[in-house]
């Protein structure tokens, strides 16, 4: 049997088609404006890659924020608990989760079976989310690709005391000015969303094995600075982007 | 329900229908900002008793007197004064209760001093055999403030009269509260707490009759409500002016079956004793009545009444209502927390500005919290 999984976060679209537990694809594109026609797009292209049809597709699970707005979608889920089917999938072992997205942030805790026990999620501020990086890395004129591991690079992190994206992006700007050296700054900017994102793990509880997903995965620095403020080694979820899309088609595979 | 329209058009704008029944009955307007106001007191002078929950998006007036981390109801109330929104206020009456409330009554004091202005100085500890003997003492200088101020006399007959109506009141507020646990979903969250905002608001007596038509038709419609499959939850916390909240949690697939608000049960529940003198009896209310966190009747009393209130609905859990900024609430939240933990209650915090919208991450938050409970 294969289904799909939708996940229209605040930045990209992703789908995800999965058969019988072996995954057949993924594909991840820019929301924009409109969501609907953003979570059709994705899905039709990605059918069309894998050269199957949506006949072929036994149920469609939606998630992210735009879920709603998946009208052929079978049934919607929230993110979180998308993700933590998604991780648990990836590796059954998995005690807690960090997921980092374009514009919020979570901390999960499952269970043996991969049930959510908790969670705890950003309050309405980009602070610690994918979104305060892209402001970050455009003031310090890095491209994000090249924003994670650059950090990995530094001796001396610089100290970011803000919270809030506005004025950290004012003490970057300061620091630049300053002539303190860009990978240094980098870390700083790492550390500080490390700290924001411990401190909500310090919430759920942290239980190894940690995975981090979501598309803020992909940034080494991050994962680093994280897994040296909690002490604990963090396994990067192998598909973090699409671990929400994954999760979801696994979701309803069980519908 | 044509009446039920009446009653969600007063939550949404209570100040056209205050100034009108002004005008009509020719009576004074008191405006209260707690629920600890002895309201009695106000009716038997006279004048309609108003609780004071007004919204304000961007409360910049109040931002020249208030921190800006200073709760938003009160900021929201002070902003709407000096607005003139609340021009038709005859006064207004500060119980002694949070310390954001006593610092709005100075302000109010200072800075429209036009209006009639009451503090009612309520004992902290509730508890302590003091407690009674100082309340009575209270509410006597309250009544003598009103007297003066109102140019009325409050007889003894006038409070007994106002006891019988408020308690007529909160014994259909109680019965509604009942029929919302034993027949999760046949009043909508919203309509509850519109009605329990109209009794705040409302010509008493005509509020009544109102209310005992409605309890009345959801009496009738009782018996044949389908059994809901919806979670049912108690909500805890302090004045939510956010409605939209409600829809957000029927939307997730929660209904509230029991809530320990001050817009709620906090509010209502309690009846003074009839056979009392009015003072004795308003005093021994206020001393026994559900507790507010920034008044002390044991050192857990209330996660206590919580944990009954969740026990006795067969509640799947309870949701936190906090406003921002509300240090009481935010006090006693990590022990409620704790106890409810304890007993393996599980529940979510959510914190709101008085004027908050319920947007997409509180509707995630929300539908995750069902799906896991």
């Amino acid at each position: 049997m294969i289904t799909a999984g939708i996940d229209i976060g605040s930045i990209t679209a992703k789908a995800a088609l999965v058969q019988d537990g072996r995954i057949l694809g993924d594909k991840v594109i820019f929301t924009g404006y409109n969501a609907a026609a953003a979570g059709k797009r994705v899905y039709e292209e990605l059918l069309a890659e894998i050269g199957v049809t949506s006949k072929d597709v036994a149920k469609v699970v939606a998630t992210g924020y735009g879920r709603n707005a998946v009208a052929f979608a079978d049934k919607t889920f929230t993110e979180i608990l998308a993700h933590a089917a998604g991780a648990h999938y990836a590796d059954p072992r998995v005690k807690t989760i960090v997921d980092i997205g374009g514009q919020d942030s979570k901390a999960i805790s499952l269970d043996d079976k991969g049930k959510v026990k908790n969670f705890i999620m950003n309050d309405k501020c980009a602070a610690g989310t994918g979104r305060f990086l892209e402001v970050m890395a455009r003031a310090m004129e890095v491209n994000l690709d090249e924003f994670g591991s650059m950090s990995l690079a530094s001796q001396a992190p610089a100290k970011i005391s803000s919270i809030c994206t506005v004025f950290a992006e004012s003490e970057v700007i300061s620091l630049i000015a300053r002539g303190e050296k860009r990978p240094d700054i980098i870390s700083g900017i790492h550390e500080s969303i490390a700290a924001r994102i411990s401190a909500m793990l310090a919430r759920v509880g942290v239980v190894e094995p940690v995975m981090i997903t979501g598309g803020v995965a992909k940034n080494a620095g991050v994962v680093a600075a994280l897994s040296k403020k909690l002490g604990v080694p963090i396994e990067v979820s192998p598909h973090a982007q699409q671990n929400g899309a994954i999760g979801a088609a696994i979701l309803a595979a069980a519908l | 329900m044509q009446k039920t329209d009446l009653i969600n058009a007063l939550a949404e704008d209570p100040h056209s229908y205050l100034k009108e029944i002004k005008q009509k009955n020719a009576a004074k307007v008191i405006g209260f900002v707690c629920s600890y106001a002895p309201e009695e007191m106000i009716l038997a002078a006279g004048a309609l008793p108003v609780r004071l929950l007004t919204a304000t998006e961007n409360p910049h007036r109040a931002d020249l007197h208030f921190q800006s981390y200073g709760c938003s109801l009160a900021r929201s109330i002070l902003d709407a004064a000096l607005a003139g929104r609340l021009d038709y206020l005859d006064g207004v009456v500060f119980p002694h209760t949070c310390d954001t409330i006593q610092r709005l009554s100075d302000i109010w004091r200072i800075n429209l001093p036009q209006t009639f202005f009451a503090d009612v100085v309520l004992p902290v500890k509730l508890t302590s055999p003091a407690a009674r003997q100082y309340l009575l003492d209270v509410l006597q200088k309250f009544r003598g403030d009103l007297e003066a101020k109102l140019g009325a006399a409050i007889s003894d007959a006038a409070l007994q009269d106002a006891i019988r109506l408020y308690n007529a009141i909160r014994r259909n507020l109680n019965r509604i509260n009942e029929l919302r646990r034993a027949h999760p979903g046949l009043i909508s969250a919203k309509d509850y707490s519109d009605w329990v905002t109209a009794a705040m608001r409302m010509d008493r007596a005509a509020y009544l009759s109102l209310l005992e038509a409605f309890v009345a038709d959801r009496e009738q419609a009782a018996p044949g409500h389908p059994a809901s499959r919806a979670k049912k939850l108690v909500l805890a916390g302090g004045g939510c002016t956010t409605p939209d909240i409600y829809g957000a949690i029927e939307e997730a697939g929660g209904v509230v079956v029991d809530d320990d608000l001050c817009m709620g049960t906090r509010y209502y529940e309690a009846l003074a004793d009839e056979s009392l003198a009015p003072l004795p009896a308003l005093a021994d209310r206020l001393i026994t009545r559900p507790v507010c966190p920034a008044k002390h009747a044991g050192l857990t009393r209330r996660a206590d009444d919580l944990i009954a209130r969740v026990r006795r609905a067969g509640a799947d859990g309870v949701i936190f209502i906090l406003l921002k900024f509300c240090d009481p609430h935010a006090f006693d939240y990590p022990y409620m927390k704790e106890m409810l933990d304890r007993e393996n209650i599980p529940s979510l915090l959510v914190e709101m500005e008085s004027d908050g919208q319920a947007g997409g991450q509180l509707q995630t938050r929300l539908e995750t919290y069902m799906e896991i409970i």
